[in-house]
């Protein structure tokens, strides 16, 4: 009798999952079209995490172990642990692929901490290999904020902090330019990085043309605009540029 | 899917009713009832009695829905007892009863008349009402957790009688419970006798059963072996007692030269016997409980 | 004596509501109850210690420790609650007592789960209460910084990104789903329990569900091919999986709460459509729980 109960339960159980699996397919589809539940958490994951901490993630608890790896990596910081801390922000960022406070510090303490950290090594007497180093940990804050990005594609933010790593660290004022020009266009941005755009487009080789028509709009409009950098920057440009004396802005020159 | 009851059906009526329970993971089946048939017309205090084991408790769960039969079929005033609405016409007892601890005894009343529709000032009432009667008032402030044995048998009486059923099936209502209190509840099934309504006792205490009962029925190993009016069951058809009080020795040798005489046989000559129950609660209380 | 014809109705509310309000209460005075919601409580107000941080990491690790706690505390009531339920009432008698009233099983069971609901909408509701105090307390704190310390005319930006890395409306959607998905949990356990003979196992087997259930939809990805080209699963593994996809819930999908914390929104018919079918799996397994119940030799 009880078997019978039993068998006849399980039947209504699998035509229950007959019934609903199109809807959850479906649902599961939106949900990640929404940006919800997209972290892979997949077995290389489980080898870094180790077995408890991964079925903690997995079973509805991604964000209390994505928090407890990021005060880890604090402390790894702390104790100027950078390889360490490297791993632990890979593994914090592939469980929290949405939160863009963990891809912006990530690539910071890559960039501009464990970068200088790697310059000043007093243990590597080449320069040439300290200097290599510092490379490798500015390509790993990038790296950072292209994951970032691809998972965020519209923070205006991760794009703004890309174009300054590119601005200070890389001084590649092309990459810098066109990532600051792409946060402008993204909701949430600063009002500053349309500006910052331009001030680097006007250091690209072959471009100045266009930043110089750019940036002078942007004098045109309005007396707030006028800033000790866009002015210097277009006094540059128009040297540069060769702008004849009576068609240049009339811009007192710097002290 | 409920039936009218019909006025002149018997209380409780049970068909050729057999249950058998399979044993998990064997071949093998225990038959807990075995083709039982009986009838407890109303007003009647039906006393079944039977060993450990013998089905009893089986027949009961029966009546009241909790276990459904395997041939066979039962009926409380005529309505299938497999139906929820035969439930209005019973109270149930059963055996060591517990109650939710964190209730009081008045609480408790009041969840059970709730779940048989009762509300309002008429529930209160009610449950004032039978707090009285099994003698309760004092205690209805008090936690259930807390209760004696026989104050939890008086609430579960109390509790059984909530919807005025007009059926109570009372599962040991003695066991584990004082002389005294014993005595009480033999007292109040009495009274529900007197009041009319039917009662079915199931017990293994048969002294009590003979002071209360009007028909028995003996089961074992799920049988009705004997079954009828308790009077004509247990009476000796050449016996007589005689008990006389103040007779002389003289009268005495009389009596049996007479009965030699007669052609009758005097088997036994004794003094008559207080019960021990009697004695015990004269002792404790000081009175005579009679 | 003549019987009144019978006023017997197949379903009340009165003796639904007495028994969910009496199973509540019955849950309530318990001890399991105080320590779990002690825990819970303790461990949200706690994470107030981690102020290391900037002010954004501190919310959101401040958060996700409240939701992770609400959700797993709620989870283990609901889990631990309904799986003594049954087994009590039967050990107690009371089920006896209370079944040979006129009341339909089903009424009984369904009360029974509501209680529990009732008792899980309780703690959830006092544990919200609770994050949200302890959240509204760092937020004037850092409030109290930012007036000092930022000049006037980032105030505003300031303060916006303040309010947004607290408390939001974002946040509720979440915690509905942190109950909906007790609620299949609880729902879930009395089904189990209808079968089981002793608590600890009806804890066990749903523990184990609830793990299974979280991936679940690697299964469904596995047994559906959505996988990438060149990928080929044995038939025979594909059945398993497959048996696995229809039998198992899938826990994932109401599991928004992580990726809500750190600023993703849900949008509303995603959200309605997620709850109807956390709905449609409570209701199912209810009825299979009556099923099994209705059944029972007590």
């Amino acid at each position: 009798m009880r078997i019978r109960t039993a068998l006849i339960t399980l039947a209504c159980l699998l035509a229950f999952g007959a019934g609903r699996i199109p809807i959850e397919n479906h649902l599961a589809a939106r949900h990640g079209a929404a940006g919800l539940n997209t972290a892979q958490l997949d077995l290389s994951l489980r080898q870094r995490i180790g077995q408890m901490s991964f079925l903690a993630a997995l079973s509805g608890f991604r964000a209390v172990v994505a928090d407890l790896l990021w005060i880890e990596a604090h402390s790894a910081w702390e104790r100027t642990e950078w390889g360490r801390m490297k791993l632990l922000l890979d593994t914090v960022t592939a469980l929290q692929p949405r939160a863009i406070l963990f891809w912006d510090n990530a690539a910071w303490h890559m960039a501009w901490n464990a970068s200088v950290a790697a310059r000043e090594d007093r243990s590597q007497p080449r320069e040439a290999l300290r200097i290599r180093n510092q490379r490798e940990y500015f390509k790993a804050g990038e790296d950072f904020l292209l994951r970032g990005i691809q998972n965020n594609p519209s923070s205006a933010l991760l794009h703004e902090r890309l174009g300054l790593l590119y601005q200070d660290k890389f001084r590649d004022p092309a990459r810098a330019a066109e990532a600051f020009q792409r946060s402008a266009q993204l909701p949430g941005a600063s009002q500053y990085v349309h500006r910052f755009a331009l001030y680097q487009l006007a250091l690209v080789p072959g471009r100045e043309a266009e930043a110089y028509a750019c940036l002078k709009a942007l004098y045109q409009k309005s007396k707030q605009e006028h800033l000790p950098t866009l002015l210097r920057r277009l006094q540059d440009l128009e040297k540069k540029l060769s702008v004849p004396p009576d068609q240049r802005l009339p811009i007192l020159e710097s002290p | 899917m409920s039936t009218a009851p019909t006025p002149s059906a018997p209380a409780i009526a049970i068909h050729d009713l057999t249950k058998v329970f399979p044993i998990p993971f064997k071949r093998e089946v225990v038959t807990a009832v075995d083709s039982l048939s009986l009838t407890v017309a109303p007003g009647q205090v039906y006393g079944l009695l039977g060993p450990n084991g013998s089905g009893k408790s089986t027949t009961m769960k029966i009546v009241l829905g909790l276990v459904t039969p395997t041939k066979g079929h039962a009926e409380i005033f005529g309505r299938p007892c497999t139906s929820v609405d035969s439930r209005e016409a019973v109270g149930f007892l059963p055996e060591n009863p517990y109650f939710y601890k964190f209730l009081t005894g008045s609480e408790t009343l009041h969840f059970y008349g709730r779940l048989c529709g009762l509300s309002g000032r008429k529930l209160s009432e009610r449950t004032r009402e039978l707090l009285a009667l099994v003698g309760l008032e004092d205690a209805a402030d008090r936690r259930v957790g807390g209760y004696s044995k026989g104050m939890l048998q008086r609430i579960g009486l109390a509790q059984a009688l909530v919807q005025e059923p007009r059926l109570l099936v009372l599962d040991e209502p003695t066991a584990g419970v004082d002389p005294a209190g014993s005595r009480d509840i033999r007292d109040l099934i009495l009274r529900f006798k007197e009041r009319g309504i039917t009662v079915l006792l199931c017990s293994h205490l048969l002294g009590q059963v003979q002071e209360v009962c009007d028909r028995i029925g003996i089961l074992h190993r799920g049988k009705l072996l004997r079954e009828g009016p308790l009077r004509d069951l247990i009476s000796i058809e050449n016996q007589t007692e005689l008990v006389l009080e103040n007779a002389s020795p003289e009268l005495l040798a009389d009596l049996e030269a007479r009965i030699t005489l007669g052609g009758a046989k005097l088997l036994e000559k004794r003094r008559p016997q207080t019960t021990l129950e009697r004695f015990f609660i004269e002792v404790t209380t000081g009175q005579d409980p009679r | 004596m003549h019987p009144s014809p019978s006023t017997h109705r197949i379903f009340s509310p009165t003796r639904l509501w007495a028994i969910a309000s009496n199973t509540l209460l019955e849950l309530v005075r318990q001890k399991v109850f105080y320590f779990l919601l002690l825990f819970a409580l303790v461990s949200i107000g706690s994470s107030v210690i981690l102020v290391q941080f900037s002010f954004q990491q501190q919310f959101q690790v401040l958060k996700d420790v409240a939701l992770g706690a609400m959700s797993i505390f709620t989870w283990l009531l609901a889990v631990l609650c309904t799986a003594m339920i049954l087994p009590r009432d039967i050990e107690d008698r009371t089920l006896y007592t209370i079944l040979a009233k006129p009341v339909p099983r089903f009424e009984y069971l369904l009360g029974k789960l509501a209680g529990v609901l009732l008792l899980l909408l309780l703690a959830l509701s006092l544990m919200g209460v609770v994050a949200a105090l302890v959240l509204y307390l760092r937020q004037q704190d850092v409030l109290a910084g930012i007036l000092a310390h930022t000049a006037p005319e980032d105030l505003d930006a300031a303060v916006r990104e303040l309010k947004a890395s607290t408390f939001t409306a974002n946040l509720i959607p979440g915690i509905l789903l942190i109950y909906i998905k007790a609620a299949i949990c609880a729902a879930l356990t009395l089904l189990i329990s209808s079968f089981a003979s002793s608590p600890v196992f009806t804890i066990i087997v749903s523990v184990m569900v609830y793990l299974i259930g979280h991936i679940q939809p690697i299964a469904r990805e596995y047994w559906l091919n959505q996988l990438p080209a060149g990928t080929i699963v044995p038939p025979l593994i594909k059945v398993f999986l497959g048996f696995v996809a229809l039998i198992f819930p899938d826990f994932q999908l109401f599991n928004l709460i992580d990726d809500i914390v750190v600023g993703a929104a849900v949008p509303f018919a995603a959200f309605a459509q997620t709850a109807l079918l956390g709905l449609g799996y409570t209701a199912v397994y209810t009825i299979l729980a009556y099923l099994s119940f209705a059944q029972k030799e007590l």
